[in-house]
């Protein structure tokens, strides 16, 4: 059996004004559809880490690694060990990415570590170096320093 | 009816619980959405960087903003929202923060200090080098760069 409506129902002269849950749920849902929104879009903070050289421990033996360098130079230009990776204007790297990621197997096997010391131009810009920690994030390896080389007094 | 259950007439539709999983699911997507915007310097314009680490937030750090002046070509340095033109005073304010940071225990599984900088993404990279020679001058060796995972 259909049950009358009540939000309608204003026969009568006793209105019972409690309170209403249907607006109630309209407006939450209304909130709720907003944060799911904003949910999508929402811009989190993350890291990317690298150790200053410079803490070694000197009183045992000391294993020596192969370093890899990377160079960034002012217009954008990225040199793995000197070889030429991706234009200056690619921001992911795959290039670079690759072949980091082979090395990284590499030294995985090998069981040594990688080493990656990044130099960037002094007036190179930063998020270009970004760009490269996120490639060698890609790849795993998690040695990495970074440096400016010869600074302009 | 189709539906077996035995009792008499049609299930109704129950709005209690329904309104107990509205609002769960409202406080869910609230906390996701808030949590991140305490600590953003709406001055440092970040770098991207999507593959980057999720933040620790658990261990002492201390964090250098460096912020960048697009008029005059150069970087200043905020550290506790002081601003350091000079990399001598945020060195001895990266040092006092670094005194300060290591008699606070940390619950992480690393409790080294470190360093957190944050860094424009139009600054260049000298400006940032002398962000990481201030806290090598500190003792901290341990630094990592901040990144937003989408524009």
């Amino acid at each position: 059996m259909k049950k009358p409506s009540r939000r309608f129902d204003s026969s009568g002269d006793a209105v019972h004004l409690g309170f209403q849950i249907a607006p109630m749920i309209d407006v939450v849902f209304v909130i709720m559809l907003f944060f799911m929104v904003m949910a999508g879009s929402v811009k989190v903070e993350k890291e990317l880490n690298s150790q200053l050289p410079g803490n070694a421990e000197t009183s045992g033996a000391t294993d020596f690694v192969d370093e890899q360098i990377i160079n960034i130079a002012e217009n954008g230009e990225v040199q793995l060990n000197e070889e030429p990776m991706d234009t200056a204007a690619s921001r992911d790297l795959p290039q670079l990415t690759a072949t980091l990621t082979r090395l990284k197997k590499t030294g995985d096997e090998a069981k040594t570590p990688t080493l990656v010391t990044v130099v960037s131009e002094p007036n190179a810009k930063y998020s270009r170096t970004v760009d490269v920690l996120d490639s060698l994030a890609v790849a795993g390896v998690t040695n990495v320093t970074f440096t400016v080389s010869d600074e302009e007094p | 009816m189709a539906g077996g259950g035995g009792g008499e007439g049609e299930p109704e539709f129950q709005i209690a619980p329904m309104i107990d999983v509205l609002l769960v699911l409202l406080i869910f997507f609230m906390s996701i959405t808030t949590a991140q915007v305490l600590k953003v310097d709406k001055n440092v314009k970040l770098p991207l960087a999507p593959n980057a680490i999720k933040k620790d937030t658990q261990r002492s750090e201390v964090i250098i903003n460096v912020r960048w002046d697009e008029a005059a070509k150069k970087a200043n340095y905020i550290v506790d929202e002081k601003v350091f033109l000079e990399t001598g005073e945020l060195t001895k304010a990266v040092t006092a923060a670094k005194f300060a940071g290591e008699t606070r225990v940390t619950k992480s599984a690393n409790p080294t200090f470190r360093a957190v900088i944050r860094g424009d993404r139009d600054a260049t990279a000298m400006y940032i080098s002398r962000a990481m020679n201030a806290a090598a001058e500190a003792g901290i060796s341990d630094i990592s760069f901040s990144a937003v995972n989408k524009e």
